[in-house]
């Protein structure tokens, strides 16, 4: 199990005949997707746009996505997992019983017709948010779903997607990756990337007072965090670039007001398949970009003595203790 | 200024082989008759080398970063790069992260290197990782033999039209030259299907055919005066007897010019997996009557690696076969990209093949100059297990003692034993250097001639070419020393070479409506601006057609 099989949105929007959003409510969090990507589109492939494609929604409530779908299924909180499991087993006719699939809160009609549906369609593509990879199970629930539409392309053809938000997220992800190997969860305190997610993530090593300064770009811990976190915040020397005074900003020692990016700041954002857009900002800011801020920052960095002592070497390591 | 004096020189480029000759450097970093001042090198009793250049290698871009993702439990075991006052932090391995590439690189003397696999819709996320690959020189190559728009004109006999596109997607890429990955293959994956015979309709297609793409691809490289030939990698990789594939593609290249990727994966006899044996001989009968081809071996290591390629199709049954993670990334209307972790094991009947028939293309291949050094990094083993291949081809003892290690079974499946050859050094610098420098047409690289840049490897004469291969004394960067006694004394930011072939002014009219009915993103926002490329200079165009 493990690895992701997924395509840019615009194979979604050629291709998908069949489109699953999962513990997502795009209609109201990513409210473009529907016309811009997936089911509003008409495409040489699917030349009557919606009659075109059949759109399923899993989600524990019914929200506002669900008018937008054919089909909605409502799992029981927490059972994702089990769904997805059984899913699996299901497209591959192993045998699934009645009380397992009564846990889910759905019935085996339901599930029948769902994975009919699933094989005889030309592309399908399941795209999963926060009310999968944020719940019970949690990065378990998102490796299952992946494994789905892995497995389902033994079938016919299949992909996933996350649906990621928070602004240029991706992008972070995406230049740690190049930059250090790993995506978030990062520590250079012996001097080269290690990973540990729960030990190295930001709120981790907040709640633990293991760092004793904070640098916070184009977030709001300060707003989001647990409280422990928020208190060692404060506790230590935080300072905060964003273009608006934040929750983080207030326990902050300072704050360095920048341009807002894409409306006075240039760059590049990543969207969420990972495709990179150019930013090109219409306004100008009285405020410096937080590139600027940080490169004058590193420049005053650079004139402070270096870490190690002068003309020592540090030992190449071949092998990671 | 820089002055080598007293080294033994090696430059195939200009027919010196092992002379003693001194080197100057000007303050431009290349090579002049004399300089005054200045540091001089004493490279007595030392080997020169011009900086290898790798022909096809991943290094940046989507794919190797998704490898990146999937793989952690390698970078937790591998090589670790400390950040040191010119260094910055990092970590080698499978997929080595940016700056640890380009000292991994530097490390063992090469200086340039070509990404050979760049979607258009995620080129300007390659040239930001290009740009922190520091050290080397850099070119890339666009992915177009998928491509639908460019299939679209080739199917409804547009020639002229697809020629036009396909320089319209150079120049919006920032690119160097044309690759072709599986053509026709990877559209028909985005339908969950394959093209393995030249000859038959691609899914989706009335009248194309994958031999139509290859055939007018070619030609369209040659027309458009690239620098670099199509760079074809070929269909069927990996399948047993792909040979017949292969053989049937070489001929519908003939009149181009052309360069064949990892050939190794190209080389296989026989109908399953029990039976699948080595058809090199074959293969390098072609290349050996064809002078006009050029390939790199993709020559494969026994250890672990992670396989990344555009060919979508070939990653999914990689998978079935595996059972290990897989990673899987269609791009609309353009590629496909397949990532899966592998491990090649000598007691792998298969893996053992695929390791002979990479060496056997390196020694059946007579003339040097046709094929060069590679393992089609990160797919048959890392680019930083070079040294071991060189061992491999100059040491046909130390080839009998691993031979030996292989199954019972691999007789009468592979060649090897009975090819004695060894690489002289003058070959060796050849393959990894002069060759790829001119098959890329990179005139300035791979030469020690006077008005080259000066890239330049020196080595400690020694008894082991992995060792001397792997620890060179002196790697020079366009005249600047970058390492020295296995430090890294300087990391200079290397250059991006592209093209800008001529194009019909109508052509972005042609393209707009095209663009926008399957792409998501705005035409304007598409092409990657030029002030986004760092330190680019732009190679001439000169027309190849016959």
């Amino acid at each position: 199990m493990g690895g992701k099989v997924t395509c840019t949105l615009g194979e979604v929007k050629q291709r998908a005949d069949f489109i699953v959003y999962w513990g997502g409510n795009p209609a109201e969090c990513h409210p473009r997707h529907f016309t811009k990507y997936t089911i509003m589109q008409k495409s040489k492939f699917l030349p009557r746009g919606r009659k075109d494609r059949t759109m399923v929604l899993v989600d524990i409530r019914e929200t506002k996505s669900a008018k937008a779908a054919d089909i909605f299924l409502q799992v029981k909180p927490g059972k994702d997992f089990e769904l997805i499991t059984i899913l699996r087993a299901m497209i591959k006719d192993q045998h699934v019983t009645d009380e397992q699939i009564a846990v889910t809160g759905l019935s085996r009609e339901v599930l029948d017709d769902l994975v009919g549906r699933m094989k005889g369609a030309k592309f399908g593509c399941m795209f999963f948010g926060m009310g999968l990879s944020m719940t019970r199970g949690k990065h378990m629930n998102s490796a299952a779903l992946l494994t789905l539409a892995a497995e389902m392309n033994a079938f016919t053809k299949f992909v996933a997607m996350p649906m990621r938000g928070h602004g240029n997220v991706t992008g972070a992800d995406v230049i740690m990756r190049w930059q250090t190997g790993f995506p978030f969860g990062i520590t250079f305190n012996r001097g080269y990337p290690r990973y540990n997610p729960g030990e190295f993530s930001t709120v981790d090593v907040l709640v633990r007072g293991d760092c004793d300064a904070a640098f916070i770009i184009g977030a709001d811990p300060g707003a989001t965090m647990p409280q422990p976190a928020i208190e060692h915040l404060k506790r230590i020397p935080t300072i905060v670039l964003d273009p608006h005074v934040t929750h983080t900003s207030r326990l902050s020692r300072v704050h360095i007001t920048t341009a807002p990016q894409g409306i006075a700041a240039p760059g590049t954002a990543y969207r969420m398949d990972e495709i990179p857009l150019p930013l090109k900002p219409p306004l100008k800011s009285p405020y410096p970009t937080d590139e600027q801020v940080v490169r004058r920052i590193n420049e005053a960095i650079a004139a402070k003595p270096f870490w190690m002592p002068e003309g020592s070497q540090p030992q190449m390591l071949t092998a990671q203790v | 200024m820089l002055r080598i004096t007293g080294g033994k020189v090696y430059d195939p480029a200009n027919g010196i082989d092992g002379e003693v000759r001194d080197l100057a450097i000007d303050d431009h970093g290349r090579f002049v008759e004399s300089v005054d001042g200045g540091r001089t090198i004493d490279a007595t009793g030392m080997i020169v080398f011009p900086g290898g250049v790798d022909v096809h290698t991943h290094v940046a871009g989507g794919a190797i970063n998704f490898a990146r993702a999937m793989t952690p439990e390698d970078h937790r075991r591998t090589q670790a790069f400390i950040r040191t006052k010119s260094r910055r932090s990092g970590l080698g391995g499978m997929a080595p992260t940016t700056f640890a590439t380009g000292y991994l690189y530097a490390g063992m003397g090469w200086t340039t290197v070509n990404e050979a696999a760049v979607p258009v819709l995620s080129a300007r996320h390659t040239h930001e990782e290009l740009a922190d690959i520091p050290i080397v020189d850099k070119t890339s190559l666009t992915l177009m033999a998928n491509n639908e728009i460019m299939l679209d004109q080739l199917e409804q006999g547009e020639y002229e039209r697809a020629k036009q596109v396909v320089a319209w997607y150079l120049w919006a890429a920032k690119s160097y030259g044309v690759k072709a990955v599986n053509p026709g293959g990877v559209a028909a994956w985005k339908w969950g299907k394959d093209a393995k015979q030249l000859a038959s309709p691609i899914e989706g297609y009335k009248k194309l055919t994958p031999g139509g793409i290859v055939t007018q691809l070619a030609r369209i490289c040659d027309d458009l005066g690239l620098p670099h030939p199509i760079h074809l990698h070929c269909n069927n990789l990996g399948a047993p007897g792909n040979i017949a594939t292969t053989l049937d593609t070489l001929k519908h290249l003939e009149g181009s010019r052309a360069h064949i990727a990892h050939s190794q994966y190209h080389a296989y006899g026989g109908d399953g997996w029990d039976t699948m044996c080595s058809e090199t001989a074959q293969l390098a009968d072609y290349f050996n009557t064809h002078p006009n081809i050029t390939t790199d071996a993709g020559a494969v290591l026994f250890g672990d690696t992670v396989t990344i390629t555009a060919d979508g199709p070939w990653q999914h049954l990689l998978y079935k076969l595996t059972g290990r993670k897989w990673g899987n990334l269609d791009v609309e209307n353009e590629t496909g990209c397949g990532i899966v972790p592998y491990t090649y094991r000598p007691s792998n009947l298969v893996n053992a093949v695929q390791w002979a028939s990479g060496l056997e293309l390196l020694l059946l291949i007579q003339n040097p100059w046709q094929v060069f050094l590679s393992t089609d990094h990160p797919n048959g083993g890392c680019f930083w297990r070079y040294p071991e291949i060189i061992k491999l081809l100059m040491s046909a003892d130390f080839r009998k003692e691993c031979t030996r290690k292989l199954p019972d079974k691999i007789k009468g499946k592979i060649t090897l034993p009975e090819v004695d050859r060894e690489y002289t050094l003058y070959e060796i610098a050849v393959s990894m250097s002069a060759g790829p420098a001119k098959a890329l047409g990179l005139s300035h690289k791979g030469s020690l001639g006077i008005g080259c840049d000066a890239d330049v490897v020196i080595y400690n004469q020694d008894d082991d070419p992995a060792r001397m291969f792997g620890h060179p004394r002196y790697v020079i960067k366009g005249g600047e020393v970058v390492i020295e006694e296995g430090d890294i004394l300087e990391t200079p930011q290397g250059r991006e070479f592209l093209v800008k072939p001529a194009r019909d002014p109508d052509i972005d009219a042609f393209m707009r409506p095209r663009f926008e009915e399957c792409y998501t993103m705005s035409f304007e926002n598409y092409p990657v601006e030029m002030e986004r490329i760092e330190h680019a200079e732009i190679r001439e165009c000169i027309s190849h057609a016959p």
